[in-house]
């Protein structure tokens, strides 16, 4: 690979400075002249039908402005939920902590103390928390036409995949391996929670959101409340984390507009910490089962797999699995179905259908390698992908590098013990890997790029940067297309009246699809300037590109990573620490490989919070989450997390900028089924359930 | 949903920290607050406190938490909440050279006390050592996590000059970052303890 003068080199963002200092303004600094406060009451219960509310009393309470509820508002949540229609407010209400008033008052507790004041009437109706209860005959119906949740063509069926013959695949097998595992629902817990202020000027909507893409944010907007998209600016300077949960439009975004309306004033709606994790969403739980047939070789014959995914009380991302892509086989069959129950929504979490799919395909597959008496990490380069869906050629790939120079530096033929569960002493060390991939598709994006007569170069871009250092890697990319230092080119972002429309910073689109936008736009300005010469004075020069490149025919592009693990498992009292951790990352070209690593050693450390503490537990007999909150929820702390090694792999890609690929979900995804193998290899008995707690260990072990 | 008022939780949850601290006799560059919102019936006290080096004469509601005062009528925002129930520490802030989460601290305690939050850390337009090791290792990646961060980081390297780096992990363990940048924050931290005065007051200006 060709070595570039401004991409490749480690560069420190270019809000760095704001963000060190306090200046930086996220949606919750923003304090609008007169705005007004507000809070949401939620269902205490996880099944009710409203049967009144009254509002009396709380509209009596000086210094409240404006209330929703479902008999003044009638308006669909449609970005969240294409699926099902959720509207903003639900009757029945459908799990505790699904929105029943909005509250907008003069200030934050006078909006509190009237949330305490509104008098609701609740039928409580029969509720379900089991993914497998909620599929029995005569069980109640959450939604009309049962708990079974729509298939990605609206019918109410599983999705499926199927390639070969499953049957006959597992009868040339010389050994068939089956078994099943579960994963939790645990949340984003992004440091800002759930907030917006907005603000009316006659028609005019403005919202400042904090929200992973303000063009999809603005059109989701316009289209729920019937506005024309011209009539609403979404402005999102600073965000503080999402991981998933604020792609698109939120129910907040709505009700913080709603409320501005009703009130004629200026609204700041802000979530809690505890509506963070029963009221906004967390990543779907899951339950799998595998057949796997194998050659006494090692070679895999057929791969069966069959899930159910927890949806919660409403539809919202795909609830899809992943995993048994990464493995070459000629007979393959799955089936997700995911199902509701009257508990807190699931949707995109960092790679939303991965790290708990690849935990339970990558466990297995560790038990077929012990059970051949193979080395796991040889048994992954004999059977690992080598065509997407052992069909489509990848434009490049990086994955047998990543094993092979991941387990170099973990220093894995060391640290691995063939015999599980050997050594001495109460503390036992064990190691465990996994790989995976992420797809990393061109598509529709679009940037502007202007130079005025003083020589600095204005790339309007409609990022937002969700940590990612978004904006510094459009910057990078446009410097170096220009040929100029990064310090000629003003970046612009973050306001939908400066910006044109860039895909969401979602799905870790960002970098390849607007980057490529960038690209074209800077190319054309640099033939203007050719042709007509460099402006001089008040002159501008503007050049602008919309990318929509077709889908590659043929190839498939994607990402490639394996993780290696080494922890200490404590028999006696069940407590685990990572105490090594290496990270192999194909994303092809690394834009920049300061901030990349951010995000590979966080990638990392998130999934080893999922894979051994983090949960969102339900009571089953009264339908309450029990330990939303940082505390209880467990998230990882700087005490838990281990240095994360970074191993990168460039490989050279012909497509997307510069020939980056993605990177920022790829990052967590093979963590959890690492971590997962390295406590089989430390205790020699597998946890087939996350998370990985001590008690879970303990109970192993007896 | 239960009813309990902000300052009983707060009171009943933490230390209980009396202000006792004398009120500063000089008042030299005294800010006037933003104009809080007058609610009938809310018990209101005035309090006097020092914000990065400017006298404060305020007066606050009771129920008012420090973080609230900082925030929202102080337009002090750099100071963060993540969780408004003392678990992220997006919130700490130093009191008299003491980190606290502001979150869990009552306005009307701070009568009398210094505070230094993240927009106090630079001194006369030159960052802190540690403001400068943040952005060189790259800490912060959303940053709302950061101003807590710096602020108990600069708790620790007053009191620790050199600390080893289980020392940063175990002072830093109740800030936490969810995208999980804790790699690139201990190194930034021990990079800046390098270079960071071995002495210092909370408010020293």
């Amino acid at each position: 690979m060709t070595p570039l003068k401004t991409v490749g080199h480690a560069t420190h963002r270019i809000d760095a400075l704001q963000r060190v200092t306090g200046a930086a303004k996220y949606t919750s600094d923003v304090h609008l002249p007169g705005m007004l406060y507000a809070r949401v009451l939620r269902s205490p219960h996880p099944h009710a039908r409203i049967r009144k509310i009254d509002l009396t009393k709380a509209m009596g309470l000086p210094g409240v402005k404006a209330i929703l509820t479902h008999e003044n508002c009638d308006v669909t949540w449609s970005s969240g939920d294409q699926l099902n229609q959720r509207r903003l407010f639900n009757n029945p209400v459908r799990f505790a902590g699904d929105p029943v008033a909005a509250i907008a008052a003069v200030d934050r507790h006078v909006a509190e103390d009237a949330t305490h004041l509104i008098e609701v009437d609740y039928e409580v109706l029969p509720f379900l928390t089991d993914l497998e209860e909620a599929l029995k005959p005569g069980a109640i119906a959450i939604h009309e036409g049962g708990n079974l949740s729509l298939n990605n063509q609206r019918q109410p069926l599983p999705q499926t995949y199927k390639r070969g013959n499953v049957a006959e695949g597992l009868k040339a097998a010389d050994r068939v391996f089956e078994d099943n595992f579960t994963s939790a629902h645990h949340n984003n817990a992004q440091l800002e929670m759930r907030v917006s202020v907005a603000e009316w000027a006659g028609d005019k909507l403005t919202v400042h959101a904090a929200t992973q893409g303000i063009a999809n944010c603005r059109t989701d907007i316009a289209k729920d409340l019937k506005i024309s998209a011209d009539n609403v600016r979404v402005i999102s300077e600073y965000m503080g984390g999402g991981f998933g949960n604020k792609n698109q439009c939120q129910d907040s975004d709505l009700m913080a507009a709603l409320l501005a309306k009703q009130a004629g004033a200026p609204v700041k709606l802000e979530f809690t910490r505890k509506e963070d994790f029963v009221a906004v969403h967390g990543r779907w739980s899951s339950r799998q089962s595998y057949k796997v047939g194998v050659k006494n070789d090692g070679t895999l014959t057929a791969i069966q797999f069959t899930a159910l995914t927890g949806a919660g009380a409403y539809r919202k991302g795909s609830c899809d699995l992943a995993g048994t892509e990464i493995y070459q086989v000629p007979n393959l069959e799955t089936s997700v179905s995911p199902v509701y129950t009257n508990t807190a929504v699931a949707a995109n979490y960092r790679a939303p259908a991965y790290p708990q799919g690849v935990f339970g395909i990558e466990s297995l597959m560790d038990d077929v390698a012990y059970g051949l008496k193979m080395d796991p990490m040889e048994f992954r380069l004999k059977n690992m992908t080598r065509k997407f869906r052992d069909q489509t050629p990848y434009t490049s790939i990086g994955l047998e590098d990543c094993i092979r120079k991941g387990a170099e530096k973990f220093e894995w033929k060391k640290r691995w013990k063939p015999i599980a569960g050997s050594g001495d002493g109460p503390v036992k060390r064990g190691a465990g890997m996994a790989m995976g991939m992420f797809g990393s598709g061109l598509g529709r994006s679009s940037a502007v790029v202007r130079l005025d007569g003083t020589g600095q170069y204005r790339l309007h871009v409609g990022v937002t940067d969700v940590g990612t250092a978004a904006k510094t890697t459009m910057g990078l990319i446009a410097a170096e297309e220009l040929g100029v230092p990064l310090e000629k080119v003003t970046v612009v972002w973050g306001d939908t009246d400066t910006c044109p429309f860039s895909v969401g910073e979602s799905g870790s689109r960002t970098t390849v699809q607007t980057g490529m936008a960038v690209i074209e736009a800077v190319r054309d300005l640099k033939k203007q300037i050719a042709e007509k010469g460099p402006p001089k004075g008040s002159d501008v020069l503007t050049a602008m590109a919309t990318t929509n490149p077709a889908p590659l025919q043929g190839q498939s592009r994607n990402s490639f990573v394996a993780h290696f693990a080494e922890v200490e498992v404590n028999v006696e009292t069940g407590h685990t620490i990572v105490t090594r951790f290496v990270s192999a990352h194909d994303s092809g070209r690394v834009v920049n490989p300061l901030t990349a690593q951010s995000q590979v050693q966080g990638g990392a450390i998130q999934g080893i919070g999922m894979a051994l503490h983090e949960e969102l537990l339900y009571d089953k007999r009264s339908g309450q989450p029990l330990n939303a909150g940082y505390y209880g929820a467990r998230i990882m702390t700087h005490l838990d997390a281990p240095l994360v090694d970074v191993v990168w792999v460039e490989t050279d890609e012909p497509y997307g900028p510069f020939g980056a690929k993605t990177l920022g979900e790829p990052t967590i995804i093979p963590t959890v089924a690492a971590v997962a193998n390295a406590v089989y290899n430390a205790i020699g008995r597998r946890v087939k359930s996350l998370p990985i707690t001590r008690d879970k260990i303990l109970g192993v072990l007896a | 949903m239960k009813k309990i008022s902000r300052r009983r939780f707060v009171e009943g949850t933490s230390a209980g920290i009396v202000a006792v601290a004398a009120i500063p006799a000089v008042e030299a560059q005294q800010k006037a607050a933003v104009t809080p919102a007058n609610q009938p019936g809310v018990p209101r006290t005035t309090i006097k406190l020092n914000i990065n080096g400017v006298d404060h004469r305020i007066e606050v509601e009771d129920r008012w938490t420090l973080v609230e005062l900082l925030r929202d009528h102080l337009e002090l925002t750099g100071t963060k909440i993540g969780c408004d129930r003392g678990e992220c520490g997006a919130c700490t802030v130093l009191v008299d050279g003491t980190p606290l989460y502001s979150c869990s601290q009552l306005a009307v305690w701070m009568n009398g006390r210094s505070i230094q939050t993240v927009e106090g850390l630079a001194k006369n337009g030159k960052l802190d050592p540690l403001q400068e090791a943040f952005i060189e290792h790259d800490a912060p990646q959303c940053g709302y996590c950061t101003s807590g961060q710096l602020m108990i980081a600069k708790a620790l390297l007053m009191k620790n000059a050199r600390p080893t780096r289980d020392e940063v992990r175990a002072a830093m363990t109740g800030n936490l970052c969810r995208c999980s940048n804790y790699n690139h924050y201990v190194e930034a931290v021990m990079a800046a303890s390098g270079t960071a005065p071995s002495t210092g007051g909370g408010n020293a200006a």
